[in-house]
């Protein structure tokens, strides 16, 4: 019955990979077709007149007392900059090559917990570790490329990307193709992404010294020694693909609308190898105030998520646009969930804008997650990442921004378009707080 | 009956594709910055660290994959 099960899976993976090549070859076949329409001379205007320059920086927040590297209780503090440019280059009057480029620096309280015992302060699950594995650096890199056809009827693109942290690397390969019809009044857009990555597992202190060969230790409650059945994860790979499709349409002069469905699939190691898990069957053992693991989070090598989104936007008048936006999605592991989000642009005068939003977002828990000490050891899966429970959050909103529409302010060589800040302030619930700031800068290349 | 929400859909795209055709030159309001259906460049940061946080990911231009997302 088991070799049956895992017949079908297998079967069904190949037809997802099949798909997955049949719609690449199809999209190449189509900008084949694209090209050779292209080939006639006539006046077009370019899809991008000058290289463009984004300069953006992120800056993140969070406070809460629910780390899932310490099993669902402890500091969950966490900062987080990311620095990131991108270039859009017009390679000609049709095509562009966009150089996407982020490095995301952080310092993490939990992470720092994946050994609590490196610094000279007392253990403690609701006190960051000063040690090695507080903080990381993540590297980012996308290369995408477009086409645009003479009519701009038709717009394809591949993407290429690449990213690196200490215990995680990452490839993608992507593309997209877009159709519009009815003088561009209609789009349909198919994309598809696919990730092959990789960990380099990392696991909680104590529990190295069952398998793994990390140094042993003693420590006894009761006369009783604290062990584990521990074992290290054999396949440290992990895949996703990404297959979607949405669909546009002008309603009226100030009316559109959108439908995006994504399904995502994920095959390999989904657990994160240093959350810890503690079960309620199992004794307690502390080293100071921080108690030693039963064992890490296990979760199913295999997960697919759908996605339906839809966005609504209405132009008031000159002064106000409506913008609203709301997904429904549910996935194999037991979650559902719905966000609803309404942003309110207004404009003040010609060069700035004002963007108030709000957003809802709601999800039930997964099949596989409890909290602290809740768990039974005799399960085959489980987490205590309150990321993964139900839980409700709304977030708040506010931004500004400042456009150039004359392009009247030089930076060197470039030419100021627009200047942009944002602020969210993020809560859930259960407690989880979040800040975040962002800010960006345009540019545009002098002809 | 698994087909019925599909058919709706269906019903509904083509219902939308049939709406009455704005000329490109009566797009100045739908052609405005703020009216795109995608995300802002500076919104990737919003959509990315959602992404973290929460199990629901895609269907919004947002980040759905390349990294762990473990922090």
């Amino acid at each position: 019955m088991v070799v049956k099960q895992e017949g079908v899976v297998v079967a069904i993976n190949f037809k997802i990979r099949a798909s997955f090549l049949y719609a690449f070859c199809g999209l190449f076949f189509l900008s084949l077709t694209t090209l050779a329409q292209d080939s006639e001379g006539v006046y077009k205007k370019r899809v991008l007149e000058s290289t463009e320059v984004d300069l953006l920086m992120g800056y993140y927040q969070q406070d809460g007392n629910n780390a899932a590297v310490s099993g669902g209780i402890g500091n969950e503090a966490l900062t987080d900059v990311v620095p990131t440019i991108v270039v859009s280059v017009p390679l000609n009057a049709d095509d562009i090559l966009i150089v996407d480029a982020s490095i995301s620096a952080y310092t993490s309280a939990s992470s720092s917990n994946i050994n609590p015992f490196d610094s000279k302060e007392t253990a403690d699950p609701y006190i960051a570790s000063t040690g090695a594995s507080g903080g990381d650096i993540w590297f980012n890199t996308t290369i995408t490329y477009s086409h645009a056809s003479d009519d701009r009827n038709t717009l394809w693109s591949g993407s290429f990307s690449t990213s690196n942290e200490f215990d995680y690397s990452s490839i993608g390969v992507g593309g997209s193709f877009t159709k519009l019809f009815n003088e561009k009044n209609t789009e349909v857009s198919i994309h598809s992404k696919y990730y092959f990555d990789t960990w380099r597992a990392i696991y909680p202190y104590e529990l190295r010294q069952f398998d793994g060969g990390g140094p042993a230790f003693t420590v006894q409650n009761n006369n009783v020694i604290y062990t584990s059945n521990f074992k290290q994860f054999q396949d440290e790979s992990r895949t996703t693909l990404l297959v979607g499709a949405s669909f546009s349409q002008i309603l009226s002069k100030r009316a559109q609308i959108a439908f995006m469905y994504d399904y995502t699939q994920q095959e390999g190691l989904l657990s994160t190898p240093f959350q810890r898990v503690y079960f309620q069957d199992k004794a307690d053992f502390f080293i100071g105030d921080f108690q030693l693991a039963d064992d890490v989070e296990r979760l199913p090598n295999q997960r697919a998520k759908h996605a339906l989104g839809a966005r609504l936007n209405y132009y008031v008048n000159e002064h106000l646009v409506i913008r609203s936006f709301y997904r429904y999605y549910y996935d194999d592991w037991g979650i559902l969930s719905h966000t609803l989000q309404f942003d309110l642009p207004i404009k003040i005068g010609m060069n700035y804008t004002l963007y108030p939003s709000y957003r809802y977002y709601i999800q039930s828990a997964a099949d596989y997650f409890a909290p602290y000490e809740a768990h039974l050891s005799t399960a085959s899966f489980y987490t205590s990442d309150y990321d993964l429970s139900d839980y409700q959050a709304n977030q708040f909103g506010l931004g500004i921004k400042y456009t150039d529409p004359l392009l009247q302010k030089s930076i060197s060589v470039f030419k100021l378009k627009t200047l942009f800040f944002k602020t969210h302030l993020y809560k859930r619930v259960s407690g989880l707080e979040a800040m975040l700031f962002t800010f960006g800068a345009s540019l545009v290349l002098e002809p | 009956m698994k087909r019925t929400p599909l058919v709706i859909l269906s019903l509904l795209l083509l219902f939308l594709a049939s709406c009455t055709v704005v000329k490109e030159y009566e797009k100045v309001y739908v052609n405005d910055p703020d009216m795109e259906l995608s995300n802002q460049k500076i919104d990737r940061f919003e959509t990315t660290f959602q992404s973290y946080r929460e199990a629901a990911s895609g269907a919004n231009g947002g980040k759905t994959g390349g990294g762990c997302g473990c922090n």
